[in-house]
């Protein structure tokens, strides 16, 4: 409960910033109850604001997905409210996407077409001028590195090149919000950095961004606020700062007894560095580190999953 | 103008895509058809076949062509969109339902012209005498292609898997041709679904298109039995095909 109160404070902080001009995002107690009474959002609340990116982690099954899907209008709420940059997406879907790009955690491509083919129309069938199409279809295939495979037809490509194009057609035209659900999933560690490189740009640019991932070192290192959300709600939200200051003890000690490759690291976390190396001086382990907990860490605190998994092995 | 863009854009999408599937539908929307011409005039007499028997075959060949085409193929390609995912990427756009499957539409009287057209030679071909109505003939193309296309986009938009869409398309798109008297006359069916085979949507389609390729104009009450079908299946496909799930 102290948990949600401190969201709901830190949301309400959020607000003061609130301008003239709409927020880009503003979600009011957004809930999702399926048929079979599976409640998958439960009172989910959530402003973005223009130029900022909100990272959303969370175990599977947490309801990131059913959030961004009722956001991009694919999936009707229960109840609570959605507006896109003032206009009320429930109402006016067409109107609201027109300001969306976005990318699905799953989605086919047309295999037939080529990369420029695809890039091309659907710029088109986003109410851009022949013109325009022409030009922002260059301008990602620039950007996101596709110019070798634009006159290969996309039954031809990787799967890392076919989920660069999901992340192109959702950047065409510079739309100014991006909603991108698990966009880096299945790419290479230099394509991700690559395309990390074309977000950070978006929101240079001026575009708000709400991304989901299973990549913590993406959270940590694109996001201005990220929400860690677990069974339908948000369990933390801030800045990293805030996240990484909400645990006590910030300094992780691994350590292993033997000097054995298949051995089972030990965690135990400490108040400060000095405590740590106390520790250290009495086990006398066969090699360890300590390092500054990261938003792994945080995540792993607040929904209990490896951490506990990591005290048990301690405790063993 | 926003909206003709939007239907041009899916169409173009879709005949893009022909350019992987031109063997099949040549298969599908000419050769087998075709081929049903000549099995049809084999099994009514060979040589002996008059000419009006022989244009009714070719107008039988026309609507099992259109047939296959838009309820087997376009609701195998609908159901293709929504199961692999493809109709994800229509729902994150901008574009209305209706513009995309009126796209789709465009896309199955593109075919329907392609294959009339083949069938049309083929006939002139093996020396069948037609005087084919063109505008009249074009219009209850259109309608038979509404009208078919109603079924497959309904399919496509209620089953609950691939397999399960694919079979009824599958199914229905020849069902629809061996059920009404097409290569055969009524007469030749079981008495219990004489008057049922006459009224399903082929066996209007059928008549209304001998008629006019023998140069007639008395296609009314066909055209408006197809009408309202194209109506019912198209407004109920439409109805179904929505991009927000709840």
């Amino acid at each position: 409960m102290a948990t949600l109160l401190t969201e709901k404070r830190t949301i309400a902080v959020a607000k003061t910033h609130k301008g003239r001009e709409p927020q880009a995002v503003e979600v009011r107690g957004l809930v999702k109850r399926y048929k079979d009474g599976t409640e998958a959002n439960r009172g989910i609340d959530l402003e973005v604001q223009r130029g900022e990116l909100i990272s959303i982690l969370g175990p599977n099954g947490a309801g990131k997905t059913t959030f961004l899907r009722q956001i991009t209008t694919e999936l009707a709420p229960t109840a609570g409210t959605i507006e896109i940059f003032g206009e009320d997406a429930l109402a006016a879907p067409q109107r609201v996407k027109r300001l969306m790009g976005i990318t699905p955690q799953e989605a086919g491509l047309f295999g037939s077409l080529t990369v420029w083919e695809h890039l091309h129309l659907f710029a088109r069938l986003k109410n851009l001028s022949s013109a325009a199409a022409r030009s922002t279809t260059i301008e990602v295939i620039q950007t996101l590195g596709l110019a070798s495979e634009s006159s290969r037809r996309v039954s031809t490509l990787s799967g890392g090149q076919r989920r660069r194009i999901l992340i192109a057609l959702a950047l065409l035209g510079r739309p100014p919000l991006l909603v991108l659900d698990e966009p880096t999933t299945g790419l290479d560690p230099s394509s991700r950095q690559a395309v990390w490189g074309v977000i950070r740009r978006a929101v240079t640019d001026g575009a708000a961004v709400i991304l989901s991932t299973h990549y913590i070192e993406e959270a940590e290192r694109l996001s201005d606020h990220i929400g860690i959300i677990a069974q339908g709600q948000f369990i933390a939200f801030g800045t990293l700062d805030e996240l990484l200051g909400r645990l006590d003890r910030s300094y992780r000690l691994t350590w292993r007894q033997q000097l054995d490759p298949f051995g089972k690291d030990c965690v135990r976390y400490f108040a400060s560095f000095r405590e740590a190396q106390h520790f250290v001086g009495l086990e006398q382990p066969a090699e360890y580190s300590i390092v500054r907990a990261s938003l792994e860490d945080v995540y792993f605190d607040l929904t209990g999953e490896r951490f506990l998994n990591r005290k048990s092995e301690e405790t063993a | 103008m926003r909206r003709l863009t939007e239907i041009i854009c899916v169409f173009r999408i879709q005949l893009l895509s022909l350019r992987a599937e031109a063997g099949p539908f040549f298969l599908a929307g000419i050769l087998f058809p075709a081929s049903m011409y000549l099995f049809a005039r084999a099994v009514s007499g060979a040589q002996s076949a008059q000419d009006h028997n022989r244009v009714r075959f070719v107008a039988g060949s026309i609507v099992f062509s259109i047939s296959l085409t838009s309820i087997s193929w376009l609701g195998y390609l609908l159901l293709e969109n929504r199961f692999t995912g493809r109709l994800k990427l229509f729902a994150t756009l901008p574009l209305a339902p209706s513009s995309y499957l009126l796209g789709i539409l465009l896309f199955a009287f593109a075919q329907a012209t392609l294959a009339t057209t083949a069938l049309l030679l083929v006939g002139r071909g093996f020396g069948v005498s037609m005087r084919p109505n063109i505008p009249m003939l074009t219009l209850v193309i259109m309608i038979t292609v509404l009208c078919l296309c109603g079924l497959g986009v309904t399919i496509a938009a209620r089953a609950r898997s691939f397999t399960e869409g694919s079979l009824l398309t599958d199914a229905l798109g020849a069902g629809l041709v061996f059920l009404a008297p097409i290569y055969y006359t009524p007469e030749n069916m079981l008495p219990g679904l004489r008057t049922v085979s006459q009224l399903l949507p082929t066996a209007f389609a059928a008549r209304a298109v001998e008629t006019t390729l023998n140069g007639s104009y008395h296609v009314g009450s066909q055209l408006l039995a197809l009408c309202l079908m194209a109506a019912l299946t198209l407004g109920i496909g439409f109805r179904l095909t929505k991009w927000r799930e709840e």
